[in-house]
């Protein structure tokens, strides 16, 4: 940074990215708050750290490895070449976005005077880790082991979503090369992954003890407290401004980057470095928000639960294409989504007796594969990368977003690095008896020892006189 | 251990070191140390979990129990 220009590009953009973190922070609180609002009294505590573990076991292993894989995988790897090194191995050269600067090893990833952005991009990607890890961690409450979530929460959190990431998210990545995938806020990358995920585990941990009647029928366990699952969601939504900011570059010429001589345009862009503008994706936040909330109130005749989390379903179903989309568009996107998301619900937990005691399934996991599918006809022929008229970098071509590429990546975001890795992981869990609590325990109480030490506590402070 | 001195020989260097944290070259140790934390941890989380459900698993509370225990607040 040596003139006054790059220095205040580069602490500004280092600052956005240091605000979107703490915003994001806001996420990992509403879901705490969520979770133990939808539990039950005798499982609150258990929930509750169940959930928080899984930041320092998500942080710690993505400074390990996490990170360095997204750098690393992006040409699958052997299914497309890099633009920077024209090679489709692993990217590990000494090219500039290479996966070597970001081994926990290296001396990027600590204090460095030279490098003011790689610490908050690698913060901003860890936040949208916990959340992928956070989504999976409402489906299982109540009867999973919280050694077997720890696994599981660092295999989604850590490993999967930054594949997938790599794959499709990244601006090398082959998904965007082949496919011509797009998913400018995680409709997929995040939330259809996560949602597919917990299904798998889901598919193997069972339901909860009550759940299903002798002949099959599900029960309704409703939250216990409505308004920690109420301000919980609320939470959610606004540490997703930040998630929505975080997926941007705040500011960026585009004119060099593109090699369009003598051209300069300075914008912000989607996570591709294609442009589009902070206030326009805003506009497509709340528009997404409100559809998914007037879609949700219908469809469950009311109900407050439904309601909150369809408002969140409904950004989650617009968020692939919200870089582009008209505010109109975006607002029924997410009607649509939230209609999917609901009727699927209900017709898997009949049909499959799967358990998923937050929705976190449907309104992710759902609601994020309708977005994806519906991207790709509302944004039929939009270039996935501005490189694709490559004068920068010389080399791969990028397919344009189109219909049957956003399908088949629907698919590979929730089925293959989502259900599968989810359900074969949850198999060997179970295999090893690590994956759900003992039954006495479940019908008891995952609190039962703490409630009984604290009475106990109680009981003996009640009755001393001094 | 420290590896910046005097800031205004480090700042005014032909060029600048990035790495400033105390003892730059040490990273690989560093992490072996983090991942041996990070899977410890686990084995012992592990042992607390399995030992709390057998000891509530040989009492065997009934599934309204809890409730006597819930203070008072």
């Amino acid at each position: 940074m040596t003139d006054q220009l790059s220095a205040l590009t580069t602490i500004f953009t280092e600052f956005y990215y240091w605000i979107t973190v703490v915003l994001m922070f806001l996420i990992h609180v509403g879901f705490c708050m969520y979770e133990v609002g939808a539990s039950r009294y005798k499982h609150h505590q258990h929930t509750l750290m169940k959930n928080t573990m899984l930041i320092p076991l998500v942080t710690v292993t993505w400074f390990l490895f996490g990170w360095w894989i997204y750098w690393a995988f992006p040409t699958g790897p052997g299914l497309a070449p890099s633009i920077m090194n024209e090679s489709a191995a692993l990217i590990t050269d000494e090219s500039a976005f290479s996966a070597a600067w970001y081994l926990p090893t290296s001396d990027l990833m600590g204090t460095n005077l030279n490098d003011h952005i790689s610490g908050v991009f690698w913060a901003a990607f860890l936040l949208f880790s916990w959340t992928a890890a956070s989504i999976v961690s409402g489906a299982v409450i109540e009867r999973i082991t919280t050694f077997a979530f720890g696994i599981l929460a660092i295999a989604i959190g850590s490993v999967f979503w930054t594949i997938d990431a790599a794959w499709g998210w990244h601006f090398d990545g082959w998904m965007l090369k082949i496919l011509g995938y797009h998913d400018a806020y995680a409709s997929g990358v995040i939330h259809a992954i996560a949602g597919g995920f917990a299904l798998g585990v889901l598919a193997v941990l069972g339901p909860r003890i009550g759940k299903f009647s002798s002949s099959g029928e599900p029960r309704n366990i409703g939250p216990r407290n409505p308004w920690l699952v109420t301000i919980g969601l609320f939470l959610i939504y606004t540490g997703f401004w930040g998630f929505y900011a975080a997926c941007n570059i705040p500011i960026f010429d585009l004119g060099p980057e593109y090699g369009m001589e003598g051209v300069t345009f300075w914008t912000a862009t989607n996570i591709y470095v294609t442009p589009t503008t902070l206030g326009g994706i805003t506009m497509n936040f709340l528009m997404s928000l409100s559809g998914g909330l007037l879609a949700g109130y219908i469809v469950a005749k009311g109900d407050p639960f439904w309601t909150y989390s369809s408002g969140l379903a409904g950004i989650i179903c617009a968020s692939a294409g919200n870089d582009l989309y008209h505010p109109i568009q975006s607002f029924v996107i997410a009607m649509v989504g939230v209609w999917v998301a609901y009727n699927l619900h209900y017709w898997v937990e009949r049909k499959f007796k799967i358990d998923d005691a937050v929705g976190a399934v449907a309104v992710h996991g759902y609601a994020g594969v309708a977005g994806l599918i519906i991207c790709g006809f509302v944004l039929n022929g939009y270039p996935s990368s501005g490189y694709s008229v490559g004068a920068m970098w010389v080399g791969t071509d990028y397919a344009p977003i189109n219909p049957l590429g956003m399908f088949i990546g629907a698919i590979i975001m929730f089925g293959v690095l989502g259900f599968l890795p989810g359900w074969i992981l949850a198999k060997i869990l179970h295999g090893m008896g690590k994956l759900r609590i003992p039954r006495e325990v479940e019908l008891a109480g995952l609190d039962y020892t703490i409630m009984e030490d604290a009475k106990s506590d109680e009981r003996s402070v009640a009755s001393s006189s001094r | 251990m420290a590896t910046v001195t005097n800031w205004i020989d480090h700042l005014s260097a032909a060029e600048v070191q990035g790495a400033v944290y105390p003892g730059v070259g040490t990273e690989g140790i560093l992490v072996l140390v983090l991942a041996v934390i990070w899977i410890g941890w686990h084995v012992m989380a592990d042992m607390q979990e399995t030992s709390k459900s057998k000891a509530i698993a040989r009492k065997r509370p009934g599934s309204n129990d809890w409730k006597s225990n819930v203070t008072d607040g």
